[in-house]
């Protein structure tokens, strides 16, 4: 039998990118999934939501779409990173493009933030991953 | 035992979630799988990965990570240990997980402390069996089998 392939990776630091959101539901689950494999193997994990990617925040979105019909829902995916240990960022300068208001914001989310502070988390990260 | 056809052990050790059950070996060692729940929720377990033997683990960092078709997540570690050895039947066929949860571990790991002490966080028993039954019915999980 062969040798298995055992995780040793170090604890590394990675920001997951967020800018797809309805329009294109099929690329809405596996950057949380990404998200939760990654944390599972002791990254520090951050997903920031921007652009089209805010609306994935909105109370009753991501709890009405699936990425395939039939399929788990979005926040179910959502719900699955943050369980592992992602944290949740929200652009709070994007929220008026797609008409959103703070208090219409899931609960999910950790932190509003802002363009410099996805800045700040993309110039200290190890890895960083858009989507 | 079941509820709501989810098996359930009462000689094994429990976390408050009931994501992963841990069992006390004859050489001190403890050995670490997931529940019926577990699988149920994951669906068909498609891989596993074990830290590799001899890792020194602090609590709060996963012992393996698994993935099915429609879940990723870790095998969640409550207590300081260091991986003892993987079950390799289970890293070559990961649905064995699906099939036989609890005769299927996935890691064996040695406790910084005793075994008492470091399983003093986990349910077991009767305390464990209602905490379990509240959670079935709570989130209305029926655990479901593969076939094979």
């Amino acid at each position: 039998m062969a040798e298995p392939r055992y995780l040793e990776h170090e604890a590394k630091s990675v920001v997951i990118v967020m800018t797809s959101g309805p329009s294109t539901r099929h690329r809405c689950a596996t950057p949380f999934y990404m998200g939760a494999i990654l944390a599972s193997m002791d990254a520090e994990v951050r997903i920031f939501f921007t652009m089209e990617g805010v609306k994935l925040c909105q109370k009753g979105v991501a709890e009405h779409l699936t990425a395939i019909d039939g399929g788990k829902t979005i926040i179910e995916f959502m719900r699955d990173a943050k369980a592992a240990g992602v944290r949740f960022y929200l652009c709070r300068p994007a929220l008026p493009g797609y008409e959103m208001e703070v208090d219409s914001v899931i609960d999910e989310v950790d932190e509003l933030s802002s363009g410099g502070e996805l800045a700040d988390l993309i110039l200290s990260c190890d890895k960083a991953l858009f989507f | 035992m079941n509820c709501n056809g989810c098996e359930f052990r009462p000689e094994l050790y429990y976390d408050s979630e009931f994501q992963i059950w841990v069992r006390v070996e004859a050489d001190g060692a403890l050995a670490v799988g997931m529940t019926d729940i577990s699988q149920t929720i994951a669906g068909k377990i498609l891989h596993v990965r074990v830290r590799r033997p001899g890792t020194p683990r602090p609590a709060g960092r996963p012992v393996a990570t698994i993935e099915s078709g429609k879940w990723a997540g870790p095998v969640p570690n409550l207590f300081d240990c260091t991986i003892a050895s993987a079950n390799r039947e289970v890293l070559e066929a990961p649905a064995l997980l699906n099939r036989e949860p609890y005769d299927a571990w996935i890691a064996r790991v040695t406790p910084a402390a005793p075994p008492a002490e470091a399983l003093s966080r986990f349910l077991t028993g009767d305390a464990a069996w209602a905490a379990y039954c509240e959670r079935c019915r709570r989130d209305d999980i029926r655990c479901r089998r593969l076939d094979g």
